[in-house]
């Protein structure tokens, strides 16, 4: 049996895996990548409006600092966040951003030739570093031009199956090379997850089709613990019909968000931010003035940034403009843009520490499949590519300081006796014929997360939910694929990516039906307020045969004591 | 009335298969506003589980979904069906690069031309502490080449491309002229002598099929063009210093 072996393994090749392994490979590491899809496809290169940092490169009366990026990412985080690893977060911020920048990332400029900054949701400041809005394409291009001049090897189209874990350690994972169909033992003395978001569980939403959480279901099936999956985000702004990203960059640069009745909506949510309120408020005021009959259609409402004029949306918003034109008709310069609110970002996944360490010795994680946790119950916007460099960077920066001291193999069989596992149970699923087609249960998965376990959630619909899923779980091991060959097996991936997918979505549900309160993107109808003296506290959630097992761990406070959250 | 029904016949390759290559015919009562890559995705789900292609982000900004749609170089994902129905369309994969299964190409050339061009900042030296400045003119100027994607469709329709697949291809000369007026990167001499032959800018038929065809609005042509008058101006420059040396001996 041939094994491929290095001292690194980053699964994954968007913001977060291309930044750690870069790290790795400067330490003099022999490090690797393995990724899905190319590195260039990545869902990393769908993020729109900006990066994070106090630069303070815009003019405004009072100086901005990291110290006020924290601030605004704790609140907007409805306290769930750990103050210590935000504070690393925002002090880090302005070293990855002009790092970024040094190598090549084309920021777009201030008059004075500095990186410019936006408005945007949830901050005091114009605090947002962006390339028009494009800005996720322009970091993940600078960083795979990076990768490209150090030979870091990718490992392009293969598919992470399961992680090998012997005596408490990881020591690598069985992937599968997809064009080859060949079964491919990797064995690294590090492994590091940034797989990304989970999106594709819900039927609405923002993430691009790959994204299953398929790395977050890897960790959590070899035993570590899920952290605040019940806390997720929707997006106020996606282009209606096709659930497409409309940047939170069109209201910071100025855009309106109008009902059917022509009014800005925001004045009865958030009379001060208005439309710069964070994005948990911003969507449940977009979903309230749907349901209650002031929408379009029932569907949607308007973002208007016609007022912009055509040279500014040009300059600044020429992403959107053209996925409107391509995807819904509609000339943002000459027309109002229709959206609806819809499944964005996961706050929660594997819990990691500052340094992207999990649980399980071994393994790392950053990125969105990871919670440091620093977004805690919401998000800011510009705050997920930031999070990507600054922890990718520092999972990177561990992983070479772990690698010495790491564990050797204890058993050289032991990447044998895994493929033999593997094996039999990839047999035993061919083995089932084909019963019942698999998208079909993704399809009601995906339904029912958006109708029941959405915006606003209660006891009755999540106890549905839980009934529900656990069905799905049971028809799943009557679900067959029909393909015997491993090459090119769309249903086998498509079958293992929807196993994962129902799991992860049982922790969701799991942890709204626990929370009894509600707390940023996490809102009960039948708890509404936030509840600071049973549930200021994480939630993790441990796999077990009967589903999750979950506890409580505590938050992390440092400067900042919670206070009511006003915008 | 036009027919609803949409027929997609599709160039398949299998290399497990006798014979390996052949056309299919799927048919499928498209949704409203259903794009391409949706009925490919649909047809793989209730069709037949075995068709090969590539997608992700499904909102034109990924680069995987390149293929030939009658004959023209599109995303699918931003190709609506609407425009297909009546008569069956021929959906092809992405010309001259080595098919591995159906719709999926083998991109490692591609890929190898990018690397051959250094394609990452050779930054001039700068304190780490601050950024560059760049006038907004500068950036505005670099921007266009920058929204590349890297999807290959410009390759499909490059003639120069189809006859040597040496040559470096429109998107890779792009990405060099990109970094030759990037005033951060200190690199002008390695840029031009890199692209200067007939693999590279020379090798350009300049008929401009890249610019009509790419799906971002990158220009390369133009791009192509600026390269090859830098290298000119640079052969006129040198031409005039070694005349005048020798005019003042």
């Amino acid at each position: 049996m041939d094994i491929l072996s290095y001292d690194a393994l980053v699964v994954g090749g968007g913001l977060a895996g291309l930044r750690a392994a870069i790290e790795i490979k400067k330490a003099g590491r022999k490090v690797a990548i393995l990724s899905k899809v190319h590195p260039l496809r990545s869902h990393s290169t769908a993020a729109q409006g900006g990066i994070n940092a106090a630069l303070a490169n815009i003019p405004v009366p009072v100086k901005d600092s990291w110290e006020r990026h924290a601030f605004d990412t704790i609140k907007g985080s409805d306290y769930l966040a750990d103050q210590d690893v935000v504070e690393v977060m925002c002090q880090e911020a302005v070293d990855r951003v002009i790092e970024m920048e040094h190598w090549g990332t084309l920021f777009s400029r201030t008059k004075e030739g500095k990186i410019a900054q936006r408005p945007f949701g949830g901050a005091g400041f114009p605090r947002t570093c962006y390339a028009a809005d494009r800005t996720g394409h322009n970091l993940l291009h600078t960083l795979y031009e990076q990768v490209t001049g150090l030979e870091i090897p990718v490992h392009e189209e293969w598919y992470a199956l399961t992680l090998v874990v012997s005596e408490g350690r990881c020591f690598g994972l069985l992937a599968l090379h997809f064009f080859e169909g060949k079964i491919i033992p990797i064995h690294a003395r590090e492994v590091l997850l940034a797989t990304g978001g989970y999106g594709r569980i819900y039927l609405r939403s923002t993430n691009a089709v790959i994204n299953t959480g398929s790395g977050s279901f890897l960790a959590y099936e070899a035993g570590v613990p899920l952290e605040d999956m019940e806390f997720v985000q929707f997006h106020p702004t996606s282009l209606y019909g096709t659930n497409i990203l409309i940047t939170e960059a069109a209201r910071g640069e100025g855009g309106y968000l109008l009902n059917a009745r022509g009014e800005r909506l925001m004045e009865r949510y958030a009379p001060k931010h208005m439309e710069l309120a964070p994005r948990d408020i911003v969507a449940r005021a977009i979903q309230t003035e749907i349901n209650e009959g002031r929408g379009f259609e029932g569907e949607y409402v308007h973002l208007d940034f016609r007022h912009l004029g055509r040279g500014k949306i040009l300059d600044l918003l020429p992403g959107i403009r053209q996925i409107a034109i391509d995807f819904a008709g509609v000339d943002p310069i000459l027309e109002p843009v229709p959206i609806q609110p819809a499944q964005h970002y996961s706050m929660g996944g594997i819990e990691t520490n500052v340094d992207g360490e999990t649980a399980l010795p071994g393994l790392f994680a950053a990125g969105e499949c990871a919670c440091v946790s620093v977004h805690g119950a919401n998000r800011l916007g510009g705050n997920s590519l930031l999070e990507t460099l600054v922890f990718g960077m520092r999972a990177g920066r561990k992983a070479v300081l772990s690698m010495d001291s790491a564990k050797s193999l204890p058993d050289p069989g032991l990447f044998e006796k895994e493929w033999s596992r593997l094996q039999a149970r990839l047999e035993g699923i061919f083995r089932r014929g084909k019963q019942e087609p698999c998208f079909r249960l993704r399809d009601e998965m995906k339904s029912l997360m958006s109708s029941h376990v959405g915006i606003f959630r209660n006891e009755s619909d999540l106890s549905f939910a839980r009934q529900e899923i656990r069905k799905l779980k049971g028809r799943l091991r009557s679900v067959g694929v029909n393909q015997q060959n491993l090459a090119f097996n769309y249903q086998l991936i498509q079958y293992l990516e929807l196993e994962g997918m129902l799991h992860l979505a049982e922790t969701i549900v799991e942890g709204a039906l626990a929370r009894r309160e509600s707390r940023g993107s996490h809102y009960r109808v039948d708890y509404p307020n936030r509840d600071d003296n049973h549930w200021l506290h994480h939630t993790l959630a441990f796999k077990t045969p009967d589903g999750p097992r979950l506890e409580q761990k505590e938050v992390t406070i440092t400067g900042y004591p919670p206070k009511e959250r006003t915008y | 009335m036009r027919s609803r029904l949409l027929t997609l016949k599709i160039r398949r390759f299998n290399p497990e298969r006798h014979p390996s290559e052949w056309l299919q015919a799927f048919h499928l009562e498209p949704w409203e506003k259903m794009n391409l890559l949706e009925a490919l995705l649909h047809i793989q789900e209730e069709q037949d589980g075995s068709l090969a292609f590539r997608y992700s982000c499904r909102g034109a900004v990924c680069g995987s979904c390149a293929m030939r749609v009658d004959g023209r170089l599109v995303l699918a994902c931003r190709t609506h069906v609407e425009d297909l129905l009546g008569k069956p369309v021929l959906i092809e994969p992405l010309p001259y690069f080595p098919i591995l299964r159906d719709l999926v190409v083998d991109m490692s050339l591609f890929f190898a031309h990018y690397r051959e061009i250094q394609p990452y900042l050779h930054g001039k030296s700068i304190s780490s502490e601050r950024e560059y400045l760049m006038d907004v003119s500068s950036r505005r100027a670099i921007d266009p080449y920058v929204n590349c994607i890297l999807c290959g469709i410009c390759f499909g329709n490059c003639p120069a491309f189809r006859l040597d697949r040496q040559f470096l291809g429109p998107a890779i000369l792009a990405k060099a002229y990109r970094f030759l007026i990037d005033p951060r990167d200190g690199r002008e001499k390695e840029i031009l002598e890199n692209v200067n032959g007939q693999k590279g800018v020379w090798g350009c038929k300049t008929v401009f099929n890249c610019v009509k065809v790419c799906p971002k609005e990158v220009p390369p042509t133009h791009a192509i063009v600026q390269l090859r008058n830098e290298i000119l101006r640079r052969r006129l420059g040198s031409l005039f210093s070694r005349l005048k040396s020798l005019f003042s001996l």
